[in-house]
């Protein structure tokens, strides 16, 4: 158990293992975190195996990284532990009682004379020193008193406060790791879903896209109602940085997408030989419509992309759900007879124009498609939280008291000899030295003037 | 006067500046050294109207692709260095300073970055765009200095020079490293918890801030508990800084994650 302590008290350990946590930290970033085991294979080769199995491709979620951090926690519990108790007691329990020697080898000295009795005279600095903001203590009788004037004291718990945050922060990361809940909820306009691991739904009452007026995505704006047994709660908007917070549950703008399995398709039909002829046909995939015309009977649509493209087999796909390049193969049918098959581009008219379809020449257009929005919504809970921002107030107001909250501490003894009072001063700073010293010889210059 | 005109204003007085000083410390004219000072001083004057005119323009904060952040970034080392100067007289770290400040606006006024004000994407319209980057940015401009100071302790001659150095790049890092950590680290975390709905995701980005701050942690560690200074102080600054240097800029074009913004 002691040797057990003895090894986490150390500093030492603290640096060899900010030394490797860097390190490790590093070589995170070199190789891509969480890919496929095919994409790894492509890029390391006969290495993809060793990585895989040293959890390089998950390292920050790896066995032996979460150890790492564990010692690093426990490290710093040991060490802040150590020196707190000493600490709190020279800080808050002091003895004002100082022998010659100590205050002989403070490295900030002075002294003063004064031409009165020591009662007098320890007013007289007591007085001096609470004027600087100073407690001040005393202990000491008959013809000798000493005096410990302290300031700032909280100064000295910077880095424990420092320690105690990042004790925190991790705490509130397993807790994170162990208990949030995350889901996404892929939601059509109108449509109501369960929160998972929740009591209540939420449904999607409109959703639209904001768009500058040069163009380029202003913003995505859900509008949501969440439902508590059958009945509506509160409705709001959600956007993107704007989440909406319900019962620990938080809801995020994520991402969305259209529905293009069923789209609401118009195809513009023309004839070269008759420029005033022109029939718009509403229709959906795989319906196949009648049309009254000497040349054909039906017309269908048998497939819609958004986005089309040829892929490396020659087979038609779309590269994405945007509707980039949107696409509609339309079939002509004359009675059951299949007398055209095709594809028309939205953005690429003339690929429609003057199909041989039978004996007669015809055009088609992909006029307009249409599908239903939906969005992407996060529901995230996350009782880590709390604590992450527990502890980043913590080690805010550590690094400020380690900074720029420099204790002070000015030790005084007094000495009385035939009616004069001899002072001898010492003064301690672990910070900002300059500015003390300043501080300690206007107050001994002061001392030295009214006596 | 447009921003692209300020900003040439502000381009010429950190050029003079950076002469001036670099004048004074090899002709050893200690004196011209406030003239230094002074023209980077209305540099930042000047340079403070240009940020100021172009969030007006674009009605989002001044730091939202390369050229901006280089520039805000450029507006910061020259407060740290005025800062710093103001407080412990620092004539010999401020000629290099203000030739990275040169660097730092030559590079944004580069062709390659583009300079046309853009609408904001959806993840950046949040004040914490204004907390998070501009006290990050603060931070990693005083590890400037701090870098600075430590190169300078290297090849100090004499035993009064390395002993000011060193200071200088403690003090520097003292201002620093709470800063960093509070606008890269808390800041950055709330931010994201507000708009990916998670504080930490091992970004790169976000790894890149951490390695940062573990190297200046243990800076601290070394010299405080360990009574490292000196060399081995001054050679984990000029790793910190690089390390800072790489999140800021090395990440954003040789990883690829979520801070892919510039």
């Amino acid at each position: 158990m002691k040797s057990f302590w003895k090894f986490f008290e150390s500093v030492k350990l603290a640096i060899v293992l900010f030394i490797i946590l860097t390190l490790a930290s590093v070589l995170g970033t070199l190789i891509p975190q969480g890919r496929s085991a095919a994409e790894y294979a492509a890029r390391y080769g006969s290495l993809s195996g060793l990585f895989v199995k040293l959890q390089l491709t998950g390292l920050y979620h790896s066995a032996w990284y979460l150890a790492l951090l564990f010692l690093f926690a426990l490290n710093t519990i040991v060490c802040t532990l150590a020196r707190l108790g000493p600490k709190w007691r020279r800080s808050f329990r002091p003895s004002p009682e100082v022998d010659d020697k100590s205050l002989q080898a403070m490295k900030i000295k002075g002294r003063a004379r004064f031409f009165s009795p020591l009662p007098d005279a320890a007013e007289r600095i007591k007085g001096d020193l609470a004027s600087r903001h100073y407690r001040v203590k005393t202990s000491g009788e008959g013809g000798r008193l000493a005096i410990l004037a302290q300031k700032r004291r909280l100064g000295w718990f910077g880095s424990d406060a420092v320690h105690v945050g990042l004790l925190i922060i991790l705490a509130g990361g397993v807790i994170s790791g162990l208990t949030s809940r995350r889901a996404n909820l892929e939601l059509r306009v109108g449509q109501t879903a369960d929160v998972p691991h929740a009591l209540f739904q939420v449904r999607l009452d409109r959703f639209e896209t904001e768009y500058y007026p040069q163009g380029g995505v202003k913003d995505w704006k859900s509008t949501i109602t969440v439902f508590e047994n059958g009945a509506p709660v509160l409705t709001r908007v959600v956007e993107v940085n704007r989440p909406l917070t319900y019962k620990r549950f938080s809801f995020y703008q994520t991402s969305y997408g259209w529905d293009w399995e069923n789209p609401k398709l118009e195809i513009v039909v023309k004839k070269p030989v008759d420029p005033s002829y022109s029939k718009t046909l509403s229709l959906k995939v795989g319906e196949r419509l009648a049309v009254e015309d000497p040349d054909f009977t039906h017309l269908s649509v048998s497939r819609f992309v958004p986005d089309f493209v040829i892929g490396e087999g020659n087979e038609i796909q779309t590269r994405s759900t945007e509707p980039d390049n949107p696409a509609a193969q339309v079939e002509v049918w004359k009675g059951e007879e299949r007398v055209y098959s095709g594809w028309t581009f939205a953005k690429f008219p003339d690929f429609g124009e003057g199909h041989k379809v039978g004996q007669a020449s015809l055009s088609f257009v992909l006029k307009n498609y249409e599908a239903p929005q939906y969005s992407v919504l996060e529901a995230a809970k996350d009782p880590g939280v709390t604590f992450i921002w527990l502890g980043c107030i913590f080690v805010t107001a550590g690094f400020f008291l380690a900074f720029y909250w420099p204790p002070r501490e000015i030790r005084v003894v007094l000495e009385e000899a035939q009616g004069k009072t001899e002072a001898v001063l010492g003064g301690f700073a672990s910070k900002s030295r300059e500015d003390f010293q300043a501080e300690f010889d206007t107050l001994v210059e002061s001392l030295r003037r009214t006596t | 006067m447009t921003e692209a005109t300020l900003f040439t204003i502000t381009f010429v007085l950190y050029i003079l500046s950076a002469f001036v000083y670099l004048a004074s410390l090899f002709a050893k004219k200690e004196k011209w050294a406030g003239s230094g000072l002074v023209l980077a001083a209305a540099g930042l004057v000047v340079h403070t109207a240009a940020l100021i005119l172009r969030t007006v323009v674009s009605h989002h904060a001044p730091f939202t692709n390369m050229y901006e952040s280089l520039s805000f970034l450029a507006w910061a080392s020259v407060l740290a260095l005025i800062v710093l100067d103001r407080k412990f007289r620092i004539p010999r770290v401020a000629p290099y300073v203000m030739l990275i400040v040169v660097g730092l606006v030559a590079l944004a006024s580069s062709p390659l970055m583009p300079k046309e004000v853009t609408p904001l994407v959806p993840a950046l319209q949040s004040y914490w765009l204004w907390l998070h980057v501009s006290v990050t940015l603060l931070g990693e401009a005083f590890f400037a200095v701090a870098f600075i100071a430590s190169l300078l302790y290297l090849r100090a001659d004499t035993e009064e020079k390395k002993q000011k150095m060193d200071a200088v790049s403690y003090r520097a890092v003292a201002v620093g490293f709470p800063l960093f950590t509070l606008g890269g680290l808390v800041f950055g975390m709330v931010w994201a918890y507000k708009a990916w709905g998670t504080y930490w995701s091992w970004d790169p980005k976000e790894v890149w801030s951490l390695i940062t701050w573990f190297v200046f942690a243990l800076y601290l560690h070394t010299r405080i508990v360990m009574g490292w200074k000196g060399k081995r102080s001054a050679l984990i600054v000029i790793i910190g800084f690089l390390a800072a240097l790489f999140t800021y800029f090395g990440v954003n074009y040789i990883l690829s994650g979520l801070h892919s913004y510039a």
